[in-house]
């Protein structure tokens, strides 16, 4: 017997929609076709490995595998909890990408702004490649040229006792770690962030522009009045995307430009998570829950952004 | 219906070809175990083996400049009809990897494994190594006495029910003291810039005392080295065992849980001693008589700067006598200087006068076998290890052939090796010495000079006397060290990098070396519970 809306639970509004839905579906059967494999990669790739967050709440044995090894409650996090640098990485991963998100977030933007003005077409292509250029670099290799520049007898400080000028402790001064970072971070990823940014800038109605000369707007009122208004929607997700990642701070950056030296002000949480579980004692499931934490207080602050980005008349991310 | 036909065709192929390159992407990589069962190694009639098996082993010695058709390296491939698949481990990576391969179940047949207690019984326990067989001390009856020279190994056996980890013997047959300290602690200073400056050669000096000589050639500048002079060239390590290590012989992690004279547990870097140690690191760092960025070398830098480049006036140097040839080398091939002329060894003594180190336990490292390994290829590799734990197996591994690299004259060995070169120039990146470490050979091997091998066996003679008439020596706490539990893991602090932190910060050392250990108690007064419940008296 076919069942009926009423059997099947389903107001007829809804039965509706999913037959719509079907109808849609079947219509464009060959494009839903082509989605499966990337489907298929998202389970295995992206939600299947989720079932590995179980080891959080377990006591894992290699030979029992992730399934079977035995259920621990929240056993993980009472030792998780109990050692204070865990409590200390979390504020400072907080405090590291809240500063870099304030300071570095706004300069793709300004990038893609200023790149958009440009008139000589060959000259915005060679500048936009060189901005783009350092985020292809690993930061292995950043760092060690940041490091060979700021050491002691590295270029800076050679410069500066040429001219007579006393050396600066870069590399060794917890004052100094912070600007480093932010620096550095700034010079790799501002031309690599600004795509997304003139990406968006190139779909704005010309016709939008084309008003605003005639209306006798200067190139400044253009690109407040008419390009920022338009990447506003942009703006908007990106910003939270990042504050859901505020807990996931650039682990190859800080690992590879910290040192004894600065080790205080630079055990961020993954530093951390890497130290526990690749430097001492063997204990995935610790470190798993230690992970488990980081992702849930990201998931928080993404949806609290989403709805902060709403309340303020924006769109967020899920509408 | 011609269209739903088209689909159906080429959806199921698309279908199936997603699936299909989904799946061979998923499934790529995964490497096929070989059954730990398996047949036994089979020989042929004159006792050759009959198989040609390919081992897989992971080591960190380097053999980026080996041969692998070199005479040596051929010598026990033939010998063993083996095809060696080695897997070099950087020494800064070694037990990161080591962990990674272990516990993915990705090991090598076997490896050279940084033994940790804490970890060997967690992969005993869960199946990662291979349990050998009840008889392997009867098969193989010479690495047996090795093995049982460690202490280590029947210890753990009693522990966890069998043999899983082969314990690397230190000394076998050439013991050089008793007791036996830690080689740790032996400086090398340049002695022509010493006598240049006035500063007297003895053979053991206070830390002060050694930073005294360090300011003279920093003010006077023998070597007419000029802004690179670094009058002592440690870095974190070296600071921990030759400042710190000086004052408080358990400032390392080694031994900083031990029993009190009350027989109860504590921890040694709260100690009172450690912040003397603290406050001369400091003194010295202050004081421009280390490198302004020392924290951040790599495991030789600091050496290197004495060795390599000749502008450093101090630097750890280590109690063997083949890191003392190692240092002639160098200096000879870098700076074409006679190290025998320019180089004096000497121990550190705390300010109190007194000598402090740590019980040498006899092992370092381990052998550790794939649980997945073939009855065949184990057997093969007891093989090998019994035979080289075999004196002439030994001399082999650490001369070379007898008539071309050695002779015995005399009842003496003596080597044929051209004047400063050593068997690693002919035939390098030997790592067939797969057993019995080579600090025993380097006791009595010709090839070290004389005159290192006999210093090298006074300083530990010398350590031994002095920490025990009036010295102090951490004992090595089989309780503590075979103790396993969580906590205990997680109060496992790189201490080297903690004193460096330390010194360097901002504000009053003693007041950040309080808040550094009361911040450390949360994860500390756990195991000390523990361990007084367990074995406090």
């Amino acid at each position: 017997m076919k069942p009926t809306a009423a059997s099947s639970g389903m107001s007829k509004g809804e039965e509706s929609k999913f037959k719509r839905l079907f109808v849609e579906i079947w219509k464009y059967r060959m494009t839903y076709t082509l989605l499966i494999p990337g489907l298929i990669w998202l389970f295995l790739f992206a939600y299947l490995p989720m079932g590995g967050l179980s080891l959080a709440f377990k006591e894992y044995r290699a030979n029992d595998g992730i399934w079977s090894s035995e259920w621990i409650g929240m056993e993980n996090f009472k030792y998780v909890f109990r050692d204070p640098a865990f409590a200390d990485a979390v504020w400072r991963t907080l405090y590291i990408n809240i500063i870099k998100l304030f300071i570095t977030f706004p300069f793709p933007i300004l990038l893609a702004l200023l790149l958009n003005e440009l008139r000589m077409r060959r000259y915005k292509k060679a500048l936009q490649t060189a901005f783009t250029f350092p985020h292809f670099l690993s930061w292995i290799i950043v760092s060690g040229i940041i490091i060979n520049v700021l050491a002691y007898d590295g270029l800076v400080n050679s410069f500066l006792a040429l001219f007579g000028f006393s050396t600066i402790n870069f590399l060794g001064s917890e004052q100094n770690f912070y600007p480093m970072i932010i620096l550095t971070d700034i010079w790799k990823s501002t031309g690599w962030g600004a795509i997304v940014f003139m990406a968006a800038i190139s779909g704005i109605d010309q016709e939008q522009y084309e008003a605003a000369q005639i209306d006798g707007a200067t190139r400044l009122q253009q690109m407040f009045r008419v390009t920022l208004p338009n990447i506003m929607p942009t703006v908007t997700i990106m910003f939270i995307l990042s504050v859901g990642g505020l807990m996931s701070s650039g682990f190859d950056q800080i690992f590879n430009l910290a040192n004894a030296a600065t080790q205080n002000v630079s055990q961020v949480l993954d530093v951390y998570i890497y130290r526990i579980t690749f430097q001492s004692s063997t204990d995935f499931s610790f470190s798993t829950a230690v992970s488990l934490f980081r992702s849930i207080v990201n998931m928080i602050l993404l949806l609290l952004a989403d709805r902060a980005a709403k309340w303020m008349g924006g769109d967020g991310l899920f509408r | 219906m011609k269209v739903n036909k088209m689909f159906s065709v080429k959806a199921l192929f698309l279908l199936a070809l997603s699936v299909m390159m989904v799946l061979v992407t998923a499934c790529s990589g995964g490497g096929s175990s070989e059954s730990a069962a398996g047949t036994a190694d089979e020989k042929n009639e004159d006792g050759t083996y009959k198989n040609n098996l390919t081992i897989s082993y992971a080591s960190v010695t380097d053999p980026s400049k080996a041969d692998m058709n070199d005479k040596f390296h051929k010598y026990f491939t033939d010998k063993f009809n083996i095809t060696w698949d080695y897997n070099y481990i950087d020494w800064d990576s070694w037990p990161e990897k080591m962990r990674l391969w272990i516990n993915s179940g990705e090991m090598t047949d076997f490896a050279s494994w940084n033994y940790v207690q804490g970890d060997a019984v967690k992969y005993i326990d869960q199946g990662l190594f291979y349990k050998f067989p009840d008889d392997w001390k009867e098969r193989w009856p010479e690495t047996a006495k090795a093995y049982a020279s460690t202490g280590l190994g029947e210890r753990l056996e009693e522990k966890v029910g069998g043999t899983y980890v082969l314990p690397k013997p230190v000394y076998f047959q050439n013991q050089p003291a008793d007791p036996l300290l830690n080689q740790i602690g032996v400086i090398a200073l340049r002695k022509d810039w010493a006598e240049a400056v006035g500063f007297e050669l003895k053979d053991a000096y206070t830390v002060t005392e050694l930073m005294e000589y360090a300011k003279l050639v920093k003010e006077q500048d023998p070597g007419k080295v000029g802004s690179r002079l670094i009058p002592m060239s440690f870095n974190a390590g070296d600071l921990l065992t030759g400042f710190v290590m000086a004052n408080n012989e358990h400032a390392r992690v080694e031994s900083a849980f031990y029993k009190g004279e009350d027989g109860k547990y504590t921890w040694g870097p709260a100690d009172e001693s450690t912040l003397t140690g603290l406050k001369l690191m400091q003194q010295a760092y202050k004081e421009g008589l280390l490198d302004p960025e020392f924290y951040t070398w790599k495991n030789s830098e600091g050496g290197d700067a004495f060795k390599v480049t000749g502008i450093s006036a101090i630097a750890g140097l280590g109690g063997l006598a083949s890191y003392r040839q190692d240092m002639d080398n160098a200096m000879k091939k870098n700076l074409d200087l006679d190290s025998s002329e320019v180089v004096h060894e000497a121990l550190i003594l705390g300010e109190d006068g007194k000598y402090r180190n740590l019980e040498q336990v006899n092992f370092w490292s381990s052998l550790v076998f794939s649980p997945d390994i073939s009855q065949e290829k184990f057997e093969r590799i007891m093989d090998m290890i019994e035979y080289s734990v075999s004196e002439e197996a030994q001399r082999i591994l650490n001369l070379g052939f007898e008539g071309e690299d050695w002779k015995e004259e005399n009842g003496e060995l003596v080597s044929l090796l051209p004047e400063g070169t050593t068997l690693e120039d002919k035939y390098p990146g030997r790592f067939e010495g797969l057993y019995v470490l080579g600090d025993d050979f380097s006791v009595i091997n010709p090839s070290i000079k004389k005159e290192f091998r006999d210093r090298s066996v006074e300083l530990y003679k010398e350590k031994a006397a002095l920490s025990t008439e009036g010295g102090e020596m951490a004992v090595y706490d089989w309780d503590f060290q075979l103790y396993t539990s969580r906590s205990k893991d997680q109060a496992n602090f790189d201490y080297a990098t903690e004193y460096a932190n330390l010194i360097l910060q901002a504000g009053d050392l003693e007041e950040n070396w309080k808040k550094w250990v009361e911040s450390k108690q949360s994860l500390v007064q756990p195991v000390i519970e523990e361990l007084n419940n367990e074995f406090a008296q």
